[in-house]
């Protein structure tokens, strides 16, 4: 699968957009890139899942080959125009003043807008001006309403007359977003009912947005390996009969909940097919359940199915 | 005074559906009840089955809730014609590019338009008991919450005057007025974005006058309302999900740290307790793979229940495990809301 430098993966919140992402890192540094996984969040979840404290904005290896960052606004105007202008004063009197930094802390889309600017300088010129070389970046986005908002974010902002930094800024960010070497996107979905409807939504818009289908979807939590599509086998509530009245109540609710996963999963295949450029991957739902102890378990469980659809080396 | 209820938890925990039941099950106790989704994906209109939009309307077979979607391009555009009376004041409001932009492309203009949405409805409707707020999932959330105070500090603040005057000043052709420290910011300002875009959003500040003076007070009520004893803020976590348990446990922090600690934690779509217990005593005979993966995938479940309760159980002064129930398809889904929905008004109440 050819993979763009930078790979957003989006979805609805839940559907396992974080362990995709760092599975898919752990993935491709397994074939000998150097990776990051650049997440936007309250506070890194990945580098406990490897035994790490959270990491912070600066990037930090978390596995051979695999380095994780967590977005920081503050930090982001800082590298820009210290690291990245070398404007220190500016920054200290204007951009660090106590009203300018209200304006940008009231204002929507300057988050979002440094946001996908530390990905072009990322990509561009951070191995010259801080010696840092990626190879690939997988953007774990935010959920959906926001995550697509960032790809929204080029076009609104080019029609605002920025001129300055800025301007500069939003042709470099577009220039990124519309090239399919640079830039792509994997969705992941859930067959469940509110993800399926997301998904629906979704897959068109990104589609519209970039101009080009996102390279591939993927199904999380997948049963049909092990659960017919019309329902599941009986099992749960055969073993139902041996237990207490309550405890067979919570066996039948699994039963219906499975059932209805396969039912739904066939539905959400169909929507993904021809959606996206390379096809839908499936992820198992025993991988979290085959006694696999921890999130970091998971991931390497995932990263590992990954690898195996992935034919070739760069 | 109205109670506002915030559901905020990471994606797919169930807040969306809990907060529509919640929302039926406390009208149909006799409240006057709003229910109102912040989260962009606008996900509240599939849980209830109907159409949402800017203005509230009342939902089929739960007398005494209405819902809304906040939609900030119909928001802005009605506080607008609301408060802006001249008519070429408007055409112009209409077409500045950064109204353009809060309005219908960033997603994050919901997180900041959210509070003044949510104190304007209680401030316009009176006699409502309950306000139930479905959130965006995970960091978005936490920014309503955040926000009304960023954004007033702003809007309060020099810069605001300065490119007021800006504005002003455009048209009569002298910079003179200003004072050094505002114009050196707003040529720093220029510099960074251009004349042309610091002169849009001068004129949107200048065009706005009334609007702003309505969203000022409304940001400082909502900041109120959030921080005092009628604001609940209710942590979301499913029951199985153990990612979602890390979430929930890092955004008790955070609330915490703004002095907004979460009133109640709730344990969503959890299995009867004895489950875990029992299905450690019983053997398997597992006749094939199939069987054996079901077999497997329950017990999964039940392990990762115990830990998460465990987990969650000490965020805030009151749990709640809720059972799970069966799925919301087709018929009947009022009704399957409103018991999920009883379910909690009665464990909180």
């Amino acid at each position: 699968m050819r993979l763009p430098r930078i790979l957003f993966v989006l979805g609805k919140g839940g559907v396992g957009r974080t362990t995709v992402s760092a599975a898919l890192g752990l993935a491709l540094a397994a074939r000998g890139e150097r990776v990051l996984v650049f997440e936007w969040t309250v506070a890194d979840p990945i580098a406990p899942w490897f035994g790490l404290p959270p990491v912070g904005p600066q990037p930090a290896e978390v596995a051979p080959g695999l380095a994780v960052a967590n977005y920081d606004l503050d930090e982001a105007l800082r590298a820009y125009f210290v690291d990245h202008l070398r404007l220190r004063l500016f920054y200290r009197r204007i951009v660090h003043g106590r009203h300018v930094r209200r304006l940008i802390r009231a204002a929507p889309g300057i988050a979002e807008m440094l946001f996908l600017g530390q990905l072009w300088w990322l990509t561009t010129l951070a191995e010259r001006e801080a010696g840092l070389r990626f190879d690939r970046i997988v953007v774990d986005a935010p959920a959906t309403g926001h995550g697509a908002s960032l790809l929204d974010l080029p076009a609104t902002l080019s029609g605002m007359g920025a001129g300055g930094m800025l301007g500069l800024e939003i042709r470099r960010v577009v220039e990124m977003m519309s090239d399919p070497e640079w830039t792509g996107a994997m969705v992941v979905a859930l067959p469940e009912e509110l993800a399926i409807d997301e998904t629906r939504e979704l897959v068109p818009r990104v589609t519209e947005r970039l101009r080009r289908a996102p390279i591939a979807a993927l199904v999380n939590r997948s049963v049909t390996r092990w659960v017919a599509a019309d329902g599941a086998s009986g099992a749960l509530l055969a073993l139902g009969q041996r237990l207490s009245p309550e405890a067979r109540g919570g066996l039948e609710l699994l039963h219906e909940e499975l059932s209805a996963r396969a039912r739904r999963e066939g539905e959400l295949r169909g929507l993904l097919s021809g959606a996206t450029r390379e096809g839908t991957i499936s992820i198992d739902e025993q991988l979290a359940a085959m006694g696999l102890q921890s999130p970091g378990d998971v991931v390497r469980a995932v990263a590992q199915r990954l690898a195996a659809l992935e034919p070739g080396s760069p | 005074m109205t109670v506002l209820h915030v559901l905020l938890g990471a994606g797919g925990v169930g807040k969306t559906t809990l907060a529509a039941g919640y929302g039926v099950a406390l009208a149909r106790a006799g409240g006057r009840v709003g229910l109102l989704g912040i989260d962009p994906s606008y996900r509240l209109q599939d849980a209830l089955g109907i159409r949402l939009g800017d203005r509230a309307v009342p939902v089929p077979g739960a007398p005494g809730l209405s819902a809304a979607l906040l939609v900030p391009g119909d928001a802005l555009r009605r506080w607008s014609s609301e408060d802006v009376e001249d008519r070429a004041g408007q055409a112009r409001l209409l077409a500045n590019p950064f109204f353009l932009a809060l309005s219908d492309r960033l997603a994050s203009a919901t997180d900041v338009l959210a509070s003044v949405r949510v104190a304007e409805w209680a401030e316009r409707d009176p006699t409502l008991t309950d306000l139930v707020v479905d959130t965006a999932p995970g960091l978005n959330a936490l920014e309503f919450l955040r926000r009304p105070e960023q954004v007033e500090a702003f809007l309060t603040g020099r810069l605001v005057t300065a490119l007021r005057w800006l504005a002003h000043i455009e048209r009569k052709g002298s910079f003179s007025a200003v004072e050094a420290g505002a114009r050196r910011m707003l040529a720093g300002l220029a510099r960074i974005g251009g004349t042309r875009m610091l002169l849009d959003l001068a004129e949107l500040l200048s065009l706005v006058q009334r609007p702003f003076e309505h969203l000022l007070a409304r940001l400082g009520r909502a900041r109120l309302w959030l921080e005092g004893d009628d604001a609940r803020i209710l942590l979301v976590t499913s029951a199985r999900d153990e990612a979602a348990a890390a979430t929930a446990i890092q955004t008790g922090a955070v609330l915490q740290d703004l002095g907004m600690g979460p009133w109640a934690t709730i344990v969503n779509r959890a299995l009867p307790s004895a489950l875990g217990r029992e299905l450690a005593a019983v053997g398997q005979e597992a006749t094939t793979p199939e069987v054996a993966a079901e077999v497997r995938y329950a017990r999964a479940c039940a392990t990762a229940q115990e830990r998460v309760v465990a987990q969650v159980a000490r965020l805030a002064p009151r749990l709640v495990v809720l059972g799970a129930g069966r799925g919301l398809d087709g018929e009947g889904r009022l009704e399957a809301l409103a018991a999920i929905g009883e379910q909690l008004r009665v464990a909180l109440a």
